[in-house]
């Protein structure tokens, strides 16, 4: 054939198999962590291998919507992970062990589901012993109802609270605040000469006093990140996921995978006092890191540390009580 | 005759004769194209990111509706690469006839197939599944790839372009639509023709292939089903072949009076409205029904989407030009009235297509530099934000482009009106509903 | 002759129509709040109406997945995730009908997530239906002109 005929197949081969073959090659080398909606496979893959001080990069993409990466216990600064976009992310452990991942950007009723591993390997040091839960080591039932017997007429303020803690010395230790509801510590007040509502008051101070502003605002942060879209904006049990829970929606994942059975709840509502004012701090802890078990709750034991844990609890009693600026 | 040859010109000659500027071009489309089909079937399933989206529900979309089909009429079937490797392997080239041809069946279309219907039931599909197609880098690409391998294996069966006159969804619009561009191909001298011995422009001869588009050049007399290949220019041995700019809408100053052209102005018209409600309007009723597809929400939509195409839009028509006693058949009138639709449809289109176009043509810089959401960076524009761009703009663009359809399609109503001795008015108050519906929905 | 008179007479029209300022009643600015709700792929309400002049704000609810909202025209944006509402407060000053759409990528039909702002009257609508109608009557009697020389070559070329 002739030689123009020849050098044009040429280019046209030539320009197909290039523009084929190098995005392939490129794409098959480049390994990404998809992030989905839980609905539609959560993270792929979802069980990351990583090594005791080498750095592990990921590169994440989202597939659907707007999701966030962080690795739970490490308080590490969330990153966004955004359709069509990679995000690139260096990490090191010092420890080995299992660390979970998870989405901090709310992608769906199941956002909170959407976890995966990074199993850390290593020199195993000494295993550190792990520190037993207050509601384990008080042995409290966590499912059992723990209504106040008595409530406040009125929202109990820490600004009367306050010259009325002084003038009658009391005081609470953090072993006390954590071990007992806000109604144990009323009840124990009766043998002062406070009337019942400037005991409440008292409550509501030294409950404030058992936390910092620092330790609210960080509550108040971790709440509207993780907690508002099903318990509400003003803690009501009224998020925007709250209908959908209260129903045993197919939406739910709970449901998707057959245990039909499962009674889903409404959010709980930490504006009602005769719920709140009867749970101990470490109450809620346990609660919050076991789990609701077949509720929409999820468990937030490997992703929280301990001290964003009394931080959000800290902030969810302050709904029921008015605190000083 | 107000035309002016733009062949005489040496360059454009040249540039139109020569087998090479084509062929450069379409190696770019053919390989642009095989590029989408990849990005959408591994790139990433937001569409928004991914190339295959971007560059053919945006940029090509937007240059072709915007620019190609109302300035060149078939212009881009004269650049599209779906029918190039099925022609290739049908002509045993790429260049100039080789001189041994290979043997295909070369069968002719039968005749029940020598229409547009196909065209418009293939359009109708794409139609009824946009708000999939046009948002999932997946379908995009496997849409694609069909046409390209229907493209390919027509050729191996079926004599010149089969595919592209009789099964592509875009010729089928873009084929009706062309009549009002201002530019055509036409031969010079019909004497010429007369007296020319075995007609190579539609026969083929060792200068070039014959009229892929199974069009005799000797006798065009409008632009529907030319592709401005410029196949004959090649293959003409007495240089009788010229390219001519002339005025707008020239071709429908004799309207057609076939029912297919006829009912894909209707086609056309309805799904404009169509999407400018659905997919523009502020019902997320509607939305959640066209993107569902196979749910019951999504079949009322089809059934709707098709009711209003074949049966409120031409049977209000009729209506309208019923009341004209007249010797001239109803399916003459309706055919030849129908044709005042073109213009009017293509402004529909180019208002409905300005609105996206502007609105998501920043994802253009950021598709270019990573085409498959791999977090490459080619150009530097991979992080270019989403910008709205002229939307000041938009409005008065809107209104002058339907209001001058309006006009425009009042003028063609008025042309056919006279071939058919009626009155123009039902036509015209027509399109001014139809023209008002639109302004509703888009403003 | 005429027929150029007739032109120029429905030319001015039609800009007097499209171009001619109206009477703006004269309705003193409020203060208006609208709570929206946003999930795939719609706002409720999805039609909201405001006088010019007044102080919007707009409490973006999303109740699903992160969305946006942004004004065109007005070239403005908000974004919030579920269960963090966010607020877009701005004033009314430009008249007219325009789409605000979601600006955050929230999933397939994220491009045609929609709604409508209102503020005053849509008088860019009616201008146009207005243009529209005077086209429509122009054209009769235009068209009906027995048209010489220059003006029938030009004509001829449409």
């Amino acid at each position: 054939m002739k030689h123009s005929e020849f050098i044009s197949r040429f280019l046209i081969v030539a320009g197909i198999l290039l523009a084929v073959g190098a995005p392939l090659f490129l794409w098959a080398r480049t390994p990404l962590i998809h992030a989905r909606m839980a609905e539609d496979g959560g993270w792929n893959p979802d069980v990351i291998q990583a090594e005791v001080g080498k750095p592990l990069h990921l590169k994440i993409t989202s597939d659907d919507v707007v999701h966030g990466f962080a690795v739970g216990q490490m308080e590490m600064q969330s990153v966004d992970i955004l359709p069509g976009k990679v995000t690139d992310i260096t990490l090191s452990f010092d420890k080995p062990g299992i660390y979970t991942f998870f989405c901090t950007r709310w992608c769906g009723l199941n956002h909170w589901r959407m976890r995966g591993t990074i199993e850390v390997g290593g020199s195993p040091s000494d295993p550190e012993p792990a520190t037993v839960p207050l509601y384990v080591s008080l042995d409290l039932d966590l499912d059992a109802p723990h209504d106040a017997p008595l409530i406040p007429p009125t929202q109990p303020s820490a600004i009367n609270g306050q010259p009325l803690t002084a003038t009658n010395s009391i005081t609470l230790s953090r072993e006390d605040y954590l071990t007992h509801s806000p109604y144990d510590v009323f009840a124990e007040l009766k043998n002062t000469s406070l009337t019942e509502e400037q005991r409440w008051d008292v409550v509501a101070y030294l409950w404030q006093s058992n936390t910092t502003s620092e330790s609210l605002t960080n509550g108040k942060e971790l709440y509207a990140q993780n907690c508002a879209a099903c318990h509400g904006e003003n803690g009501a049990g009224d998020g925007v996921f709250a209908d959908d829970l209260a129903t045993a929606g197919e939406s739910s994942m709970q449901t998707m995978e057959g245990a039909m059975d499962m009674v889903m709840q409404a959010p709980v509502d930490f504006t009602d006092p005769r719920r709140m004012l009867g749970a101990s701090p470490a109450l809620l802890q346990g609660k919050i890191l076991r789990g609701g078990m077949g509720t929409g709750m999820p468990m937030w034991g490997s992703i929280f540390t301990e001290d964003q844990i009394w931080d959000l609890i800290a902030y969810i009693y302050s709904f029921q009580f008015e605190y000083l600026r | 005759m107000n035309r002016i040859e733009l062949t005489r010109i040496p360059f454009i000659k040249n540039a139109l004769n020569s087998r090479y500027p084509q062929l450069a071009v379409f190696i770019v489309m053919l390989v642009g194209y095989i590029f989408a089909i990849l990005a959408g079937l591994i790139g990433t399933p937001v569409g928004s990111h991914n190339f295959s989206i971007v560059f053919v529900w945006i940029a090509w979309w937007a240059i072709l509706i915007l620019v190609a089909v109302p300035f060149f009429g078939r212009g881009w079937c004269a650049v599209c690469p779906i029918p190039l490797p099925g022609e290739w392997l049908q002509r045993g080239a790429v260049l100039s006839p080789p001189e041994k041809r290979p043997k295909w069946l070369n069968l002719r279309v039968p005749k029940m197939f020598r229409n547009i219907w196909l065209q418009n039931i293939s359009f109708l599909l794409l139609a009824l599944f946009s708000s999939v197609l046009l948002t999932t880098p997946n379908i995009t690409g496997i849409v694609l790839a069909a046409m390209l391998f229907a493209a390919i294996g027509l050729s191996t069966v079926f004599e010149r372009r089969a595919f592209c006159r009789y099964l592509c969804p875009v010729g089928g619009f873009i084929g009706l639509y062309s009549q009002t561009a201002p530019i055509e191909l036409r031969i010079k001298d019909k004497q010429v023709c007369v007296t020319c011995e075995g007609k190579p422009c539609y026969n083929g001869s060792s200068a070039g292939y014959g009229c892929p588009w199974d069009v005799f050049p000797g006798g065009l007399t409008k632009n529907t089903y030319c592709g401005l290949c410029m196949e004959c220019i090649r293959t003409c041995p007495h240089d009788n072949i010229a390219v001519n700019l002339r005025p707008f809408s020239a071709d429908l100053a004799k309207p057609s009076t076939r029912m297919d052209e006829a009912f894909k102005a209707f086609i056309m018209l309805g799904s404009a409205m169509i999407y400018a409600g659905v997919l523009l309007g502020p019902w997320g009723i509607f939305k959640d029904a066209a993107y569902n597809v196979g749910s019951s929400a999504w079949f009322v939509y089809a059934v709707a989407f098709l009711a209003i195409i074949f049966v409120v839009l031409p049977g209000s028509f009729t209506l309208g030009i019923l009341n004209t006693r007249n010797t001239i058949p109803l399916k003459q009138r309706f055919a030849s009235l129908s044709s005042a639709l073109i213009p009017l449809g293509l402004m529909f289109w180019v208002a409905f297509s300005l609105s996206f176009v502007l609105t998501n043509a920043s994802y253009i810089l950021a598709a270019l530099s990573d085409p498959l959401g791999l977090g490459w960076n080619l150009f530097g524009t991979a992080n270019a934000t989403w910008q709205p761009m002229l939307t000041s703009i938009l409005a008065p663009a809107q209104t002058l482009a339907l209001v001058g359809g309006l006009i425009w399609s009042a003028r063609a109503a008025q042309k056919a009106a006279n071939e058919v001795k009626v009155s123009p008015i039902p036509v015209i108050v027509y399109c001014f509903i139809a023209t008002s519906l639109m302004l509703w929905l888009l403003l | 002759m005429r027929f150029r008179i007739s032109l120029l007479l429905f030319v001015m029209a039609g800009l007097v129509v499209a171009f001619a300022p109206l009477p703006v009643p004269a309705i003193t600015p409020q203060e208006r709040t609208f709570e929206i709700n946003a999930h795939q792929f719609a706002y409720s309400p999805s039609e909201i109406k405001v006088n010019a002049g007044d102080t919007v704000t707009i409490r973006l609810v999303s109740t699903d997945v992160v969305h946006g909202l942004y004004v065109d025209d007005y070239d403005i944006s908000v974004e919030a995730d579920p269960g963090q509402s966010a607020t877009l407060t701005f004033i009314a000053d430009k008249p007219g009908s325009f789409r605000f759409r979601c600006n955050i990528t929230c999933g397939a039909m994220h491009p045609f997530m929609t709604g409508k702002l209102t503020v005053g009257t849509n008088n860019w609508l009616y201008r146009s239906i207005a243009l529209a109608s005077i086209a429509v009557i122009a054209f009769f009697p235009l068209s009906s002109f027995k048209v010489q020389g220059k003006t029938k070559e030009m004509l001829r070329r449409l």
